[in-house]
């Protein structure tokens, strides 16, 4: 009794500084039940969805983490057992269905413990390097002990003969060979029980300042992730009459961050999935999602103690360049088993940077100089946003006229840029050919922001967004089509939180749907294809099919497809930043190379750009081009 | 080291200007910004007094409203105040009567340092830094692509033909900066935050103690006429003939 | 009337554009002076005069070259009271812009910068919009009136003639030396400069980055007597130094072939190089302003067309 009251008051006492930190943090805003909420925590939590993503660490995972569930109550067997040892629970104690599955169970922790060594000490994974290795192995083995000691306890009292419903136990009662039956195995019964227990016991106090911790924290961490498109960014609203005092710019110290953000940095624990997916990582920067986790955590901690002062996350937990290395791709918090959401951590860190230090690669700075005073990152002028139209017969909405059926939304990419001007045109030739009533904004459309909000300027994207959005409800415009990936997905996702909500699809479901009712023709293409999922497009947004029908035909997949879709490298606002070789597009065209195709079909003008870019870098004769332009070609005639 | 910066709002620095019927550059109405050319003054200023460890920089226009926000931009870098000269009279100022009203207005205040840039964006006439000098009695020193102040005096490397020459002089002085001489600093919000609730005067011609014939231009536009076109080139796709077409055009004219 | 030039001088004579200037002064009027000061003045004397100066003002003091403007201002102002000219043609070097402006202000005068030509003693045109408007001004306003001329706006001839050499007194207050030029420097050129070589050679954002400068350099070397320049948008980026830029805040070049690669041919580049004999561009876009003025413009990729150029300058110079 008195050592599970001891154990109880260390354990409150090691794991309420954490609590505090957690409950003194400012609130995320989320947590209400909706269904996706429900739904996600039932399937990440208890159908461990995410950890199954890999399928042998998932059921390894998987293995001790139902034991656990499933064992849960033969702690207070164990209890029950200690005060008297003919006793057992009511109810659950002479369940012999319960027997049989806590048997089991207890046999699958072993396999699972057995399989994480198999993983960690022969298979060896990159995606651990930096991880604390030891105390991993410590936990294993605390894990394993108390597995162990609970089957070999009840082989000892089947021995004994005391154990009830002995039948419905198989291995136990193979185990209770290793005893005999007199009076030595009486004192091995007690040993194992009491055993038993203080393991459980001490593994309870040892929780707190491990990362085993997150048996608690990744329930909640899982509750409180974000609901929809996981390329939606919360808004930080900056009203500049505030007071100074009164505005939060991004996060600069630990104070500044949010009870999910906090959360994610308790709940990590070290598996290094997010590591091994990371295009930075990949290519040698210095950026690792999981580093970053540990190391805001580890200075999270230290600071808490009072072992260092309280001090700007940026550069005492991290250095300012693995801040700027993220291309915001997602691909880490789609691996993420407890879903640590490092992108929003990584923004808000960046909008400290660049709102209120102004300390950021100095090399994106025209592009904020252009975003901020001729809406559009390249500092062209507005009149020149219809170049791409001229000799094309396409409405411009003025002020005044009435609204189109679809607003083709033509983005700065769309309009500036020579190689993403073809992709336009070929769009708008395709929704005439289609039939559709649809005009463009022309000079009265500005950046959406985007690339303003990566890159942490939060103020210009909210300025951006609400003009934008004057723009668009004034003009009574109720659906959008983009044509690039990273517009759709801050017009559909972001938009509504300026006021402007609209029916958005993105240029590839627009010409998908046109082609399934029979509206265009379908593309006639010859020649080996491969295609490239964009990020925003894609793992942020869950559209993988409407360009591959575009594109009909055979498709030559890239191993990184789909969901777990390796980046162009120009997200996160790198396309305006310069990159140390070697480069993620680099890289990502070398994989498209491999595949043997001629062409990499796109559905996004960065993604055209960065692969177009890679390929001329390598003199290869490999085309790149939108869907749209490849649905043109073969479809229209002259 | 207190330092008065000359800053001018241009219209679109990126745009294709357009002439009104005065045969002037339409100002009104047109987007517009602090001219790129003034920032890297400006961002040379800043670093002369942060090394100095103390000092103003007061920022100094002239324009209608719209030349405010050029202000606000110099301010949010990190300019401690701002002057603005207007009046009507000075629509349509040639490059004297600038030189003219900014000299008066710098004369107002106590000042180590004018910086201005080399020449505006949209004007490029490059002559009113140095006609604010001769008004004010300073040294001109033009052409900075490098500054260095200690001990009340300035030493520049000045831009030249053959490469660059060491130019110094005492303070007070007046200097120009080269594009690209500095990276201007991208203010950040708090700083713009800031920016507004630093002071900026407006000022008349008559607050300077001009009279009116003094800011008469003494130039007009007589004729605008169109260029005549250039005549004859070809467009060709580049293809395996295409360095012999280039070599034969450079032996015609004779430079191979 | 009285026309003067303002003649940047140095020991080595007189600057090209001195007599570029002179040349168009005699145009004008017969009473053509040149002011000359500083080291080298009274030598330069015999070319200005062939050039149409009668009458040379001249002064070898060091004071003029030592230290910047002011004793030039000073003397040139004393010489306009004394002689009343009715207008001054400075080029558009460094030195003559800040002379002439700092002159406005003393004299109140007129002064018209970047013009491409003297229509008269109270005309002047300049060209804007990238060289695609002609705009003619009338100065107004007390003479002399002041008049800075964008470089190679005339050609230069000699006309014979010898000028008659005043001798200036530099009696220049201590208070206007206070400028000085401590240490002169010349930049790292092989082959002639930007402003005189027959060819030049040109890189803009096309070229993507510093490197692919030296296919510029090779190509320029090739062709012996080149240059290579670039647009503002490399200078920008960083790639190559701001002497290098050829624009409307750059350098003018008139060379005999000017050949462009990766440049699109903004406005502002466009002023620095229309004066070309033959244009040549290298670009990849079809639709780039540059191919509207070019003689010979090539859509294609510079990165295989240069070096195949210089290759093929090469076989012909070494005639294989």
């Amino acid at each position: 009794m008195a050592v599970v009251v001891v154990t109880v008051v260390l354990f409150v006492q090691r794991v309420r500084p954490g609590v505090a930190l957690v409950a003194n943090a400012r609130p995320s805003g989320r947590g209400a039940p909706t269904p996706d909420r429900i739904t996600r925590e039932i399937t990440h939590v208890f159908l461990q969805k995410k950890l199954l993503q890999k399928l042998g660490p998932g059921l390894m995972h998987a293995f001790i983490f139902w034991g656990f569930i499933v064992l849960l109550p033969t702690i207070a067997e164990a209890a029950v057992a200690i005060v008297d040892t003919e006793s057992s629970l009511p109810l659950l104690g002479g369940a012999s269905w319960f027997a049989f599955v806590s048997d089991v169970f207890a046999t699958l922790v072993v396999i699972g413990v057995a399989m994480a060594f198999f993983i960690r000490k022969v298979l060896k994974p990159d995606r651990f390097r930096g991880s604390h290795m030891g105390e991993a192995d410590r936990i294993l083995l605390l894990i394993l002990a108390i597995v162990v000691t609970f089957l070999l306890w009840n082989a000892s009292r089947i021995a004994l003969g005391i154990a009830e419903v002995p039948d419905s136990r198989p291995v136990a009662d193979l185990l209770s060979g290793l005893f005999s039956t007199g009076g030595s195995t009486e004192i091995v019964e007690r040993i194992l029980v009491w055993a038993h227990l203080l393991v459980i016991l001490g593994f309870l106090v040892f929780l707190p300042g491990s990362k085993h911790l997150h048996i608690a924290t990744a329930p909640a961490n899982v509750w409180l992730a974000k609901d929809g498109p996981t390329g939606r960014l919360e808004p930080n609203r900056i009203d500049l009459e505030a007071a100074e005092e009164d505005i939060r710019f991004g996060v600069a110290t630990q104070t500044d961050l949010s009870k999910k953000q906090m959360l994610d940095l308790f709940s990590c624990t070290e598996c290094g999935r997010c590591q091994e997916v990371c295009p930075a990582w990949a290519t040698g920067k210095p950026l690792s999602p999981k580093l970053l986790i540990m190391d805001l955590r580890d200075r999270v901690v230290a600071e808490a103690a009072g072992e260092v002062e309280l001090q700007p996350l940026v550069p005492n937990a991290v250095i300012d360049q693995v801040v700027w290395d993220c291309v915001t791709c997602g691909a880490c918090v789609r691996e993420c088993p407890v879903d640590i959401e490092h992108i929003d951590t990584i923004v808000d860190l960046r909008r400290n940077l660049v709102m209120a230090e102004s300390r950021f690669p100095q090399e994106a700075a025209p592009m904020l100089r252009g975003v901020e005073n001729q809406e559009n990152p390249w500092g062209q002028p507005a009149s020149a946003r219809l170049d791409w139209a001229k000799d094309l017969d396409v409405r411009v909405l003025q002020e005044g006229d009435p609204a189109p059926e679809v607003l083709f939304w033509v983005g700065c990419a769309g309009a500036f840029d020579e190689r993403a001007q073809k992709t336009t045109q070929s769009v708008a030739r395709l929704l005439a050919a289609a039939g559709i009533d649809s005009a463009v904004l022309g000079p009265r459309e500005k950046c959406t922001g985007d690339p303003a909000r990566r890159m942490g300027h939060e103020y210009l994207f909210q300025m951006l967004a609400e003009q934008n959005v004057e723009t668009l409800n004034g003009a009574g415009v109720t659906k959008i089509v983009a044509s690039c990936a990273h517009c759709f997905n801050t017009l559909a996702n972001e938009y509504p939180d300026y006021g402007g909500t609209y029916e958005v699809v993105h240029h590839t479901q627009l010409l998908s749907e046109l082609i399934a009712a029979g509206r265009l023709q379908p593309r006639t293409g010859v020649g080996k294809i491969t295609y490239h999922d964009a990020c925003y497009l894609g793992r942020h947004n869950g559209e993988f099919d409407a360009p591959r029908e575009v594109i009909g035909g055979e498709i030559e997949e890239m191993p990184r497809n789909r969901e777990r879709s390796f980046c162009c490298g120009a997200g996160g606002a790198r396309m305006w930043m310069e990159e140390e070789s070697p480069r993620i597009n680099d890289t990502r065209f070398d994989e498209a190379t491999e595949t043997g195709a001629e062409t990499v079909a796109t559905a996004c003008p960065y993604c055209l750009v960065m692969l177009d870019d890679a390929a001329k870098g390598k003199a290869s004769d490999i085309r790149v081009a939108d869907v749209a332009t490849l649905l043109a070609e073969t479809t229209l005639v002259e | 080291m207190n330092v008065v910066v000359l800053t001018k709002w241009v219209p679109e620095p990126e745009g294709t200007p357009t002439l009104g019927d005065d045969g002037l550059l339409v100002r009104e109405g047109a987007d517009g910004a602090l001219d790129p050319g003034d920032e890297y003054g400006l961002e040379a200023a800043l670093q002369l007094v942060e090394a100095a460890g103390d000092g103003e920089i007061t920022l100094l226009t002239m324009g209608p409203e719209v030349a405010h926000a050029a202000l606000q931009r110099g301010l949010a870098m990190g300019a401690h105040k701002g002057v603005r000269v207007t009046d009507d009279s000075l629509r349509g100022a040639d490059s004297l009567v600038t030189a003219r009203v900014l000299a008066a207005a710098i004369g107002r205040q106590e000042f180590d340092l004018v910086v201005g840039g080399v020449e505006s964006t949209d004007g490029y006439t490059g002559t009113v830094s140095a006609a604010i000098a001769e008004l004010l009695g300073l040294p001109s020193l033009t052409f900075a692509r490098k500054l260095e102040a200690a001990d009340g005096s300035l030493k520049i490397e000045r831009q030249t033909a053959a490469g660059y020459d060491v130019v110094t002089s005492p303070l007070p002085a007046l200097v120009t900066v080269t594009a690209g001489a500095t990276e201007p600093r991208y203010p950040s919000l708090k700083g713009v935050m800031a920016a507004k609730s630093k002071p900026v005067e407006t000022l008349s011609v008559s607050d300077l103690g001009l009279s009116s014939d003094e800011v008469v231009a003494t130039q007009t536009v007589a004729e605008v006429s169109d260029a005549p076109p250039k005549q004859g080139g070809e467009t060709v796709e580049a293809d395996d003939t295409t360095p012999a077409r280039i070599a034969d055009l450079l032996a015609e004219a004779k430079v191979i | 009337m009285k026309i003067w030039v303002w003649a940047d001088v140095t020991p080595d004579g007189p600057a090209p554009s001195a007599l570029e200037l002179l040349t168009k002064a005699r145009d004008l009027d017969d009473e053509v002076a040149a002011v000359a000061l500083g080291p080298g003045g009274t030598a330069s004397a015999g070319a200005l005069g062939e050039h149409g100066a009668k009458t040379v003002y001249a002064s070898d003091d060091e004071v003029f070259s030592k230290h910047l403007a002011q004793p030039a201002v000073h003397a040139l102002a004393g010489l306009v009271e004394e002689h009343d000219p009715a207008m001054i043609l400075f080029p558009a070097s460094y030195d003559a812009r800040d002379i002439a402006g700092r002159l406005q202000a003393r004299t109140g005068s007129t002064l018209m910068a970047n013009a491409t030509d003297v229509l008269g003693p109270d005309k002047a045109r300049t060209e804007i919009l990238g060289g695609t408007k002609i705009v003619d001004v009338e100065l107004n306003g007390p003479a002399p009136k002041l008049v800075l001329i964008r470089p190679q706006s005339f050609a230069a001839e000699p006309a014979g003639g010898t000028a008659e050499v005043v001798d200036v007194k530099a009696d220049v207050p201590d208070d206007l030396k206070k400028a000085e030029r401590l240490e002169r420097h010349e930049e790292e050129a092989s082959g002639p400069r930007l402003e005189d070589a027959k060819v030049v050679v040109a890189g803009g954002r096309g070229l993507g980055g510093p490197d692919a400068f030296e296919q510029l350099d090779k190509l320029a070397a090739a062709i012996g007597n080149a240059a290579v320049g670039a647009s503002r948008a490399a200078v920008d980026a960083g790639w190559v130094p701001y002497s290098f830029q050829i624009g409307q805040t750059g350098k003018t070049v008139k060379p005999e072939v000017y050949i462009c690669a990766g440049i699109s041919g903004a406005l502002q580049h466009m002023v620095g190089m229309k004066g070309a004999k033959r244009i040549v561009a290298i670009t990849k876009d079809p639709d780039a302003p540059i191919l509207k003025i070019a003689d010979l413009g090539v859509v294609g990729d510079l990165f295989k067309v240069v070096p195949a150029l210089t290759e093929e300058i090469e076989k012909r110079r070494t005639g294989s």
